[in-house]
């Protein structure tokens, strides 16, 4: 860990208050009935914030080899996006052969 | 060894005996971390296509949910995680005290993140939610709810068994900073997971 200097746990409040900050203004935007494609942009874009922040701060991915986070990050995202092209396409076929 | 393999050694990318500039035991729980993420990936990659293809409306969740509620879940969560890394932190600079404090007070945030989740399964299912159907409409919105914290709150389970395990051994003396240090891992991934769940879930 580079932060050696100051309070070493400060950077954990502070990373607590801006999570609960975007959790209060996500709140605020489902109550608030928002368009629905802003309402999605909105909290997908902040639920990307908070993982961030969480992976980074609180698993202290950001103090890590580039390599370690882009194996964490990348794969996960990469992996998700086949999965879910995969379970449609997957689906389609199941659910024809079912009807048939 | 020849000059250049050894430079490739060095590189960023060259492996060697720790490829991601970590021990082994943090790059293994990162590897776990990273096939954990999958499962809950998978879980809620089926849960996006099962409402995709719902021919029947979803239903909205603040009328089925108290969201309030589980803003306050939430709440617990971030909250512990606050506090674990910083038992994790004081563990490395050998403050004993403030990690066991710390540790002890992520452990009741674990502990009263389940109470609230077993308060919200009893009463879904009390209004009627099953696995086969729901008063709400399609019955995979009760499944998918069950599937999705079900598996989210067996983690924070294991997590909490972890840190109690954890915090036995550090008041004895017997766990270094690095444990804790695996312990905070797990504990944060439970929390990201849960941000997911939340956002995608609840929210949306």
């Amino acid at each position: 860990m580079s932060e050696t200097t100051g309070n070493p746990y400060r950077i954990y409040r502070v990373t607590w208050i801006i999570l609960l900050i975007i959790t209060m203004a996500m709140l605020a935007a489902e109550a608030f009935h928002l368009p629905r494609i802003f309402l999605i942009v909105f909290l997908l874009a902040f639920m990307m914030v908070k993982a961030t922040m969480i992976g980074g701060n609180f698993m202290h991915l950001r103090y890590e080899r580039p390599s370690l986070a882009l194996m964490v990050a990348g794969g996960i995202l990469i992996t998700s996006l086949i999965l879910y092209s995969f379970i449609s396409r997957e689906f389609g076929y199941i659910s024809r052969h079912l009807s048939n | 060894m020849h000059g250049s393999d050894a430079a490739v050694l060095e590189a960023h990318w060259g492996g060697g005996a720790a490829p991601f500039g970590a021990s082994w035991q943090k790059t293994m729980m990162w590897i776990f971390i990273v096939t954990d993420g999958l499962l809950f990936s998978g879980l809620l990659c089926g849960y996006a296509f099962l409402r995709h293809i719902s021919p029947v409306p979803w239903p909205r969740q603040s009328e089925v949910f108290s969201i309030p509620f589980i803003a306050l879940m939430t709440f617990i969560l971030i909250t512990s995680s606050m506090t674990m890394g910083t038992a994790v932190t004081a563990a490395r600079l050998g403050d004993r005290r403030r990690a066991i404090n710390n540790l002890a007070f992520t452990i009741f945030g674990g502990l009263s993140f389940l109470g609230c989740q077993a308060y919200e399964w009893s009463h879904f299912i009390h209004e009627g939610a099953r696995l086969t159907s729901n008063p709400w409409g399609p019955p995979q919105f009760a499944q998918t709810f069950f599937v999705l914290t079900g598996f989210h709150g067996s983690h924070v389970f294991s997590g909490l068994v972890i840190l109690i395990i954890t915090l036995i051994r550090t008041s004895m003396g017997k766990t270094p900073a690095q444990g804790v240090e695996m312990a905070g891992l797990y504990w944060h991934f439970v929390d990201l997971v849960w941000v997911f769940i939340f956002t995608l879930f609840y929210l949306l």
